[in-house]
């Protein structure tokens, strides 16, 4: 039976995108009642993709980036520029396929036939592959490939990729168990069972009913053993996908070229419209932004996948009807938030005081305005399924703050001139956001003290179990459109630890057990309705983070391309649709 | 001579060895720390802990150092990466690359902007010099000292995207800046390094320029040089073979060191055009807090200006006997 009954109808917004010359005023509130993230069938798991309008093939299209791609072992890629590049070589055993008339996503098969069935409420998971999958150099993929990339993420040089399947399969401790494929031994049938050449299975340790959604990520995936040679295969993954490395100078460049043996039947999610793909990499943002915008020579054929315009160019592309064609703007699956140390901060009230006071407004305009975020009433983005417009705190009613009733809460509860010490970046941006943040808390009757920590140890520091500090800014994306990659990372007690991502050190007993109870539901609608009610009774209740914004993508393109989409999930810029127009 | 060059070469290597002890615990006495740094979005305290050991973090810091520095000289093992041949200027664990690959693939940029760079910045500060004493008081003396205020007042940040707008965005003179691989493009290796090369001399010729005016000028009010023109000899030939020649010794000396600096990565330079030479591999180094690399790259733009101080001090060592002597 299909695992996933449904995913709840999300009324996600058209946000921006090509053609809207004015960010911001097609937000969360403008929505365009698209149902998104669906479980497809095996009929929407066929290839090939449903062809973009006015598609043409031929051509090179360039993709200039701020960074390199540290990583292109789909094994190895987490960060979402990354993930988009690798989709363009690499295939997972699910996927996200749009509808390029509709704009609606559904979860499909990807390498496998539809997106898995479970017998057993969630345990056990299988899935069967699709005929006519091969590597690039034609030897055909089959299970053992899929098996032998899950046991190669227990190496010990794996530590970037997402954790999921592993932690699922063996535990948190997952390397104690098992060493990876190169310590001589596979991991037992009572783990990763591959009955025959098409049917891998998965039997986890306890229920995830989310296994379909996970099993979309870049580290399940298909890699073939003879070609691996351990961290050295990032610098030359072997490609099952549309397009396969042909260059690559880490840092600098990237050129990707057709690849031959990827048969568009076996996939319902990719094109290979254009000839090749040129990656520039390593190019200042100020720099980029001049070049898009200019759309000069090769330019013209250019994107930037997840990077933002820079700031002083916001605000020409939003009011220079020149670019309105060629812009980009919409949700990111990042929701930024202020965290309230609940281990120092233990009083309920100044919590509140200090979710009264905060300036949210002024922080998101330092940020860049509405172009790269819009205000956020709770914790979950946009981007995910089951997220309501929702307020608890009454942010997005009054997203200036209100430090004059803040201060009555304080006085009430006797705790005027408490001290906060509020942690942040020493940039120019942080420095201007600290300045906003001391002056409305100030104003407010607490006695701050900024501390300006070093950028590159920001999270090291603000990491930290006992970090000594009050208030400070993290950010969270889902991984993939449920909130269960949400709000157990961020707020189970039972996380807390040194390098944790529960910043807020949140540890409510009551709250992580509905978290428990959650994660078991097997009706993902219900489970995803549900996240979205226990993320604003966590706010409601005990308040240990302040939402500010949803951040936002926004960029413009070159004009001499066609089919720019965007990957609701990761955030970017959809490399797989796009064509060099003639 | 060679005794002269033993001593400084010695010293140089003291310096260098110096150098590293300090970076090196300078860096590692930070408070980031570099597996969280490479821990990505999902860290968990397992993940942590095993980037940990596969950096070396749990070694004690003296053992870490003196891994680092034989394995410049001895080459160093990096587990699944594999071995590090020397000079092993560590791994990158951002990038898994060895950071001596990154280095040697990063240099051609650097190498060919400050080549044509250089051969720029001399040709036109000399000229604007030698044009401005020749025309001492004169409008072209004006003119040439006002250039060369302009263009030591000008910051490569500003002149950059603004060159880049006219002439690549407005006019289309010229390409988007790129460093293309002489040996792959030659022509487009040119054309692509133009405005790199000319925005970058601009705020290296004016300092040639005033020095070269006023070394000149001290020269032509030499005894020798008057002896010369008492015996007839033509202004231009004095003017090269003699008061030309007396002033270059000094003006060898700025360009030896500028070469050495410019040698070792012009960072404004190349992040502004998008270069991707050794100034640009620091700054990524430094955002990233990527440790060994920002290592790596300073222990080779020391070791670079080291050498051409000691080249600089042959070269004056021959053109004075004072200096060898001493």
């Amino acid at each position: 039976m299909p695992a996933l009954v449904a995913v709840s109808a999300l009324t996600l917004t058209a946000c921006g995108g090509g053609g809207t010359s004015k960010a911001g005023t097609t937000g969360a509130q403008a929505s365009a009642s698209v149902q998104n993230f669906l479980p497809g069938t095996a009929a929407d798991s066929v290839g090939p993709a449903p062809a973009i309008p006015g598609a043409v093939t031929g051509g090179t299209a360039h993709d200039i980036e701020n960074s390199g791609f540290d990583y292109l072992d789909p094994s190895q890629q987490y960060v979402n520029n990354q993930q988009e590049v690798g989709s363009l070589y690499s295939r997972s055993l699910t996927g996200y396929k749009t509808d390029p008339a509709t704009g609606k996503v559904t979860l499909v098969g990807d390498l496998a036939t539809d997106i898995g069935t479970t017998s057993d409420g969630g345990k056990t998971w299988t899935w069967h592959l699709k005929d006519g999958l091969k590597f690039q150099d034609g030897t055909p993929i089959t299970s053992k490939d899929v098996k032998y990339a899950v046991e190669r993420l227990y190496e010990d040089y794996q530590t970037q990729g997402p954790v999921y399947f592993q932690t699922w399969l063996s535990g948190a401790n997952y390397r104690t168990t098992y060493k990876g494929p190169s310590s001589g031994t596979d991991l037992p049938d009572s783990v990763i069972s591959t009955p025959d050449d098409k049917t891998v299975t998965f039997h986890f340790q306890a229920a995830h009913t989310d296994a379909s959604y996970a099993a979309s990520m870049s580290n399940i995936t298909a890699i073939e053993k003879s070609k691996d040679d351990g961290a050295k295969y990032n610098a030359h993954p072997q490609s099952i996908g549309p397009y396969m490395i042909s260059n690559y100078q880490a840092g600098k460049t990237l050129t990707l070229v057709k690849n031959p043996m990827w048969d568009p039947k076996t996939d319902p999610i990719r094109h290979q419209y254009v000839d090749s793909w040129v990656f520039d990499l390593g190019i200042d943002n100020q720099l980029m932004t001049q070049r898009l915008m200019a759309g000069q020579g090769d330019d013209k054929y250019a994107v930037s996948m997840a990077l933002n315009a820079d700031g002083p160019s916001i605000k020409t592309i939003e009011s220079d009807p020149q670019y309105a064609s060629r812009t980009m703007n919409k949700f990111l699956p990042f929701v930024d938030t202020y965290d309230i140390n609940m281990t120092r901060v233990t009083d309920l009230n100044v919590r509140k005081a200090l979710a009264t006071a905060f300036p949210v407004a002024n922080v998101q305009k330092i940020n860049g305005g509405n172009a790269t975020g819009e205000i956020a009433g709770n914790l979950v983005s946009p981007t995910v399924a089951g997220w309501k417009d929702t307020d608890p705190l009454g942010i997005k009613a009054n997203p200036a703050g209100d430090p004059a009733k803040a201060k009555a809460i304080l006085q009430a509860a006797g705790k005027l001139n408490t001290t906060i010490v509020y942690a942040y970046s020493n940039t120019p941006t942080g420095q201007q956001v600290a300045t906003a943040v001391s002056d409305a808390l100030t104003q407010a009757g607490f006695n701050v003290q900024a501390k300006p920590l070093d950028t590159t140890s920001y999270y090291t520091q603000v990491g930290k179990a006992d970090n000594g500090f009050d208030l400070y800014r993290t950010g969270w994306a889902a991984d993939w459109p449920m909130a269960s990659t949400v709000i157990p990372p961020t707020l189970d007690g039972r996380l807390i630890s040194d390098g944790g991502n529960n910043y807020s050190h949140y540890n409510n007993p009551a709250m992580n057990s509905e978290m428990d109870r959650i994660g078991q539901i097997t009706d993902i609608n219900t489970q995803d309705a549900q996240w979205m009610q226990l993320a604003d009774k966590i706010l409601a209740t005990d308040i240990p983070q302040i939402p500010t914004y949803y951040d936002k993508y926004f960029n413009v393109y070159g004009a001499g391309l066609g089919g720019v989409g965007y990957n609701q999930v990761l955030g970017t810029i959809d490399l797989n649709s796009i064509f060099v127009k003639k | 001579m060679l005794r002269f060059l033993i001593r400084r070469a010695l010293g140089a290597l003291v310096i260098i060895v110096l150098l590293i002890a300090l970076t090196y615990f300078a860096f590692f006495s930070l408070p980031t720390d570099p597996a969280r740094l490479a821990c990505s979005k999902g860290c968990t305290p397992e993940l942590l802990a095993q980037i940990r050991t596969n950096m070396h973090l749990n070694l004690p810091i003296y053992q870490q150092f003196w891994n680092y520095f034989s394995g410049l000289f001895v080459g160093q093992d990096f587990g699944t990466a594999g071995h590090c041949a020397a000079p092993c200027f560590g791994y990158s664990y951002n990038t898994q690359s060895f950071v001596w690959d990154r280095i040697v693939a990063n240099y051609p940029a650097t190498f060919v902007l400050a080549i044509g760079g250089a051969a720029i910045f001399l040709t036109v500060g000399v000229g604007l010099g030698m044009i401005a004493a020749w025309k001492q008081g004169k409008l072209a003396d004006k003119a040439a000292t006002a250039i060369g205020l302009v263009g030591q007042s000008t910051q490569i940040y500003f002149l950059g995207p603004l060159a880049m707008a006219l002439f690549v965005v407005n006019l289309h003179w010229l390409p988007q800046p790129a460093y293309i691989p002489w040996t792959q493009d030659p022509w487009g290796c040119f054309t692509g390094m133009i405005l790199p090369w000319t925005v970058m001399s601009v705020i290296f010729w004016s300092n040639y320029s005033r020095q070269v005016r006023s070394l000149m000028l001290e020269q032509l009010s030499e005894d020798h040089i008057r002896a010369a023109r008492a015996k007839g000899m033509s202004n231009t030939y004095v003017w090269w073979r003699y008061a030309l020649r007396g002033a270059m010794a000094p003006i060898i000396t700025i360009f030896g060191l500028d070469l050495g600096a410019v040698f070792s990565g012009a960072i404004i330079t190349e992040v502004t055009f998008g270069v991707h030479g050794l100034g640009y591999l620091a700054v990524i180094a430094v955002n990233q807090a990527d440790l060994y690399l920002e290592l790596g790259v300073l222990i080779f733009s020391s070791v670079s200006i080291l050498l051409f101080n000691i080249i600089v001090d042959a070269a004056y060592g021959l053109l004075d006997p004072r200096v060898r002597i001493g």
